[in-house]
């Protein structure tokens, strides 16, 4: 019987689909074209090429000489700049990331009472994250930190001697870290939505258990909002590696590159000696070094991140 | 039906809105990367629409010594303030002169200036008409494909305002004239002679007293110092130092003309001065936290008292003072050595884009920007004391000139004997990343020893001039 019937279905003619059925299954292409077209022309080809570069000596002004060669990928692991650079950079992001996290979550919590003037309170909090990588918080940050700067005056009025901020390799890299934290407004607004979706009866019957407000924190908020802590974690270590802007504005890597990150190195080795295969070859072992940091991270979700619809 | 095509409708508006915002912002930001829409001028009073338009119009107008192409020109240079209202007048005054040219213009400060131009050179979009600097030609124009010669345009320019030794030193390698020096300059010393009165000394005209000011500084302030010298003019400095010495150019041709016990004698001498309070360090001046020396509070109210510094450099050091601080121009120091050591170079050129659509007139502006006697009273010594003949005529009859800059302009060309080779300026080691830097702060920071910072110093420009 099944099979009469699928030869019945068989026998009868498929319509010529016409021109218009075409284009009104299809519209959907011809929305995400625009977008298709930018992420072909202007991350795929780049990302590509840049893949082919690093492979090359390829100098923006003495061309291409050699092509295939590994030479580029050995010199990262073995040039002292370079590697003194990863490890600066593995420093700022390990300093950075939880750092930031812990405070984003701190200001949400508070944040997230009703207290007079809180929008005012999400408002300011939230523009250093605007303003963290301009010319103008450069200039800032210097009239803080410098040797007679706002930092060591205060520091004097207590009898303590401050230290040289920007020129000591010690303390340089702590100040380029202090400007990353201080820009946490993006992950304390992520984080404070986070906090507004939690259950309110979920602290109610946290209370009646006798929990006070620290054990309902990290019983009951922290939790439920781990699925944005390590949504936050991952954009943060992401963004954290490949910071630029903090560095160049206001130490340009210096002190004897205790600031500079393998982002500032790529851009020195690209722009300033326009060694284009060497900065590829830098930028893919950034690359792939992140992507081990991801996959590390999800792989790590199971044993502490709950999300509401698994079983448990 | 209505409803069906009310929907299509909707659909194909939304994708070619998309499509339009799309393109739209790739035309924006192309835009940024070459033209800055804020310093774009254009002379509405003396070219209409339509003439602006004409960029391919093969309308021909009579102009001075000959015929011109209706057309939009570009041009690009860095510099101050001073300079920017200086040129665009300058500018203004061109598109008077020569109806139906627009000129668009590009500026900005040095910082990062010399990495966009580089990219836009290697791609092929740098501006019609730039200012460069002269190791740009060595550096960026070693086959002559970048820049347009200029003695294809001889009857444009009038290359004979320039001394032939000065326009020698814009010949790319092909033996192309791939720019025209606009000015010569060289580093001299610089005093706040406010401060040595203050102190108690004497201005300096020999390295002794410079020695025995650096005392008198540290007894009158820790914080304060007789000279100040940043990496780079440490560097350049040392070179002073090792040619009043030895005598012989720091580099000729691929050949580093001294040994490694003589650079680490160098080396010495300048990690000497910072031992005797000479000089601050390099920590000391990173902690004043300023992008650089004219910027820096300990310039600006006196408690760094000198610098060695580009003749051309002398009125932004000057215009930085506190009010009523007096700034002189001082002498080169005798006792360094038995001969006249320190250098010129071509301190900064015109030179036209090899890709230019309109070559003839990019020349035009660029021997109106040289030689003409009223542009050259509107620019004055904005790019140094000028080299052409007539321009500098023209502005000293004008009295427009800058004194300081003149006076420096004069010791340095009267006094220095050497030759500097253009890959003394190469990125490689100049840039803030750059051996220079490397060395000079190492050394002061302490992590080499003269000798070590000799031998980096050493591989590092035998690797530059090698290529």
């Amino acid at each position: 019987m099944a099979k009469k019937s699928n030869a019945a279905v068989a026998a009868i003619p498929k319509k010529k689909k016409s021109f218009k059925d075409i284009c009104r299954d299809n519209i959907g292409f011809f929305f995400v074209l625009p977008w298709l077209f930018g992420f072909l022309v202007f991350k795929l080809w780049p990302m590509a090429s840049s893949l082919f570069y690093s492979f090359t000596d390829y100098n923006l002004f003495k061309g291409m000489n050699v092509i295939g060669t590994l030479q580029n990928y050995i010199d990262v692991f073995t040039t002292r700049k370079i590697v003194t650079a990863l490890q600066v950079t593995f420093k700022y992001a390990f300093i950075t990331v939880p750092l930031k996290l812990v405070f984003a979550l701190f200001i949400a919590y508070i944040l997230n009472f009703k207290i007079k003037g809180v929008n005012f309170f999400r408002t300011a909090y939230y523009i250093p994250s605007i303003l963290g990588g301009s010319v103008a918080i450069a200039v800032l940050w210097k009239a803080v930190f410098r040797d007679d700067g706002l930092l060591n005056t205060v520091l004097g009025f207590f009898g303590i001697a401050g230290p040289s901020w920007l020129s000591d390799p010690d303390y340089a890299l702590f100040v380029i870290c202090l400007l990353r934290v201080w820009q946490f407004g993006s992950a304390m607004v992520i984080f404070l939505a986070a906090l507004k979706g939690v259950p309110q009866d979920l602290y109610e019957a946290a209370a009646i258990d006798g929990a006070g407000k620290w054990r309902q924190f990290f019983s009951v908020t922290v939790p439920i909002i781990t699925p944005v802590i390590f949504y936050n974690l991952v954009t943060q270590l992401c963004q954290a590696f490949q910071e630029f802007n903090g560095p160049y504005i206001i130490t340009q890597g210096g002190p004897r590159n205790s600031t500079t990150l393998i982002s500032l190195l790529i851009y020195n080795s690209a722009f300033k000696q326009y060694d284009m295969g060497m900065a590829s070859a830098m930028a893919w072992v950034m690359f792939v070094i992140l992507m081990i940091f991801t996959i590390i991270a999800f792989l790590s979700q199971k044993y502490w991140v709950f999300y509401s619809d698994e079983e448990g | 039906m209505k409803k069906e095509f009310l929907k299509r409708a909707m659909a194909t508006g939304l994708v070619a809105a998309m499509a339009f915002t799309t393109a739209a912002c790739g035309n924006s930001n192309t835009g940024n990367a070459t033209t800055d829409d804020a310093s774009t001028t254009n002379n509405a009073a003396a070219t209409d629409d339509a003439t602006s338009e004409a960029v391919d119009s093969t309308e021909t107008a009579a102009a001075g010594d000959g015929s011109y192409e209706n057309c939009t020109l570009t041009i690009s240079w860095w510099g101050g303030d001073s300079r920017h209202s200086a040129t665009q007048e300058a500018l203004d005054l061109f598109m008077e002169k020569y109806p139906g040219i627009t000129v668009e213009s590009t500026y900005s400060a040095w910082d990062g200036w010399e990495e966009k131009m580089a990219t836009a050179f290697a791609a092929g979009s740098a501006q019609d008409v730039n200012q460069i600097n002269w190791n740009w030609i060595t550096q960026y124009d070693a086959d002559g494909s970048v820049f347009l010669d200029l003695n294809e345009y001889s009857n444009v320019i009038d290359l004979s305002q320039v001394d032939s030794k000065f326009l020698a030193m814009c010949e790319a390698g092909d033996g192309s004239q791939a720019g025209i020096p606009i000015s010569m300059t060289g580093r001299i010393l610089y005093w706040d002679k406010t401060t040595f009165d203050e102190v108690g000394c004497e201005i300096p005209t020999s390295l002794d007293e410079l020695m025995a000011c650096g005392e008198a500084f540290a007894a009158y302030g820790d914080d304060y110092y007789p000279l100040a010298l940043g990496e780079y003019d440490r560097m350049i400095f040392m070179v002073y130092y090792l040619e009043s010495v030895y005598g012989n150019d720091w580099v000729t041709g691929d050949t580093l003309n001294y040994t490694a016990e003589q650079v680490t004698e160098g080396l010495e001498f300048i990690q000497s001065l910072e031992d005797a309070h000479v000089i601050p360090s390099i920590a000391t001046i990173a902690g004043d936290g300023a992008a650089s020396l004219d910027q820096n509070q300990n310039w600006i109210d006196g408690h760094y008292a000198g610098i060695f510094e580009w003749d051309s450099s002398a009125s932004k050091f000057q215009a930085a003072l506190e009010e009523g601080r007096e700034f002189v121009v001082g002498d080169y120091l005798t006792g360094m050595g038995d001969y006249q050591g320190g250098f010129s170079k071509v301190s900064m050129a015109w030179a036209i884009n090899a890709n230019c659509e309109h070559p003839k007139e990019a020349a035009m502006l660029v021997n109106f920007l040289m030689n003409d006697e009223d542009a050259a009273k509107i620019l004055k010594s904005e790019r140094g004391i000028p080299v052409s003949q007539s321009a500098l005529a023209a502005a000293e009859a004008d009295g427009g000139l800058d004194g300081i800059v003149v006076e420096a302009n004069r010791k340095v060309l009267a006094y220095v004997s050497n030759s500097l080779d253009p890959y003394f300026e190469d990125s490689t080691l100049k840039s803030s990343d750059g051996v220079y830097y490397d060395v000079m702060a190492g050394l002061s920071y302490g992590d080499y020893t003269a000798e070590e910072a000799a031998e980096i110093l050493i591989d590092g420009v035998n690797a530059v001039i090698s290529q």
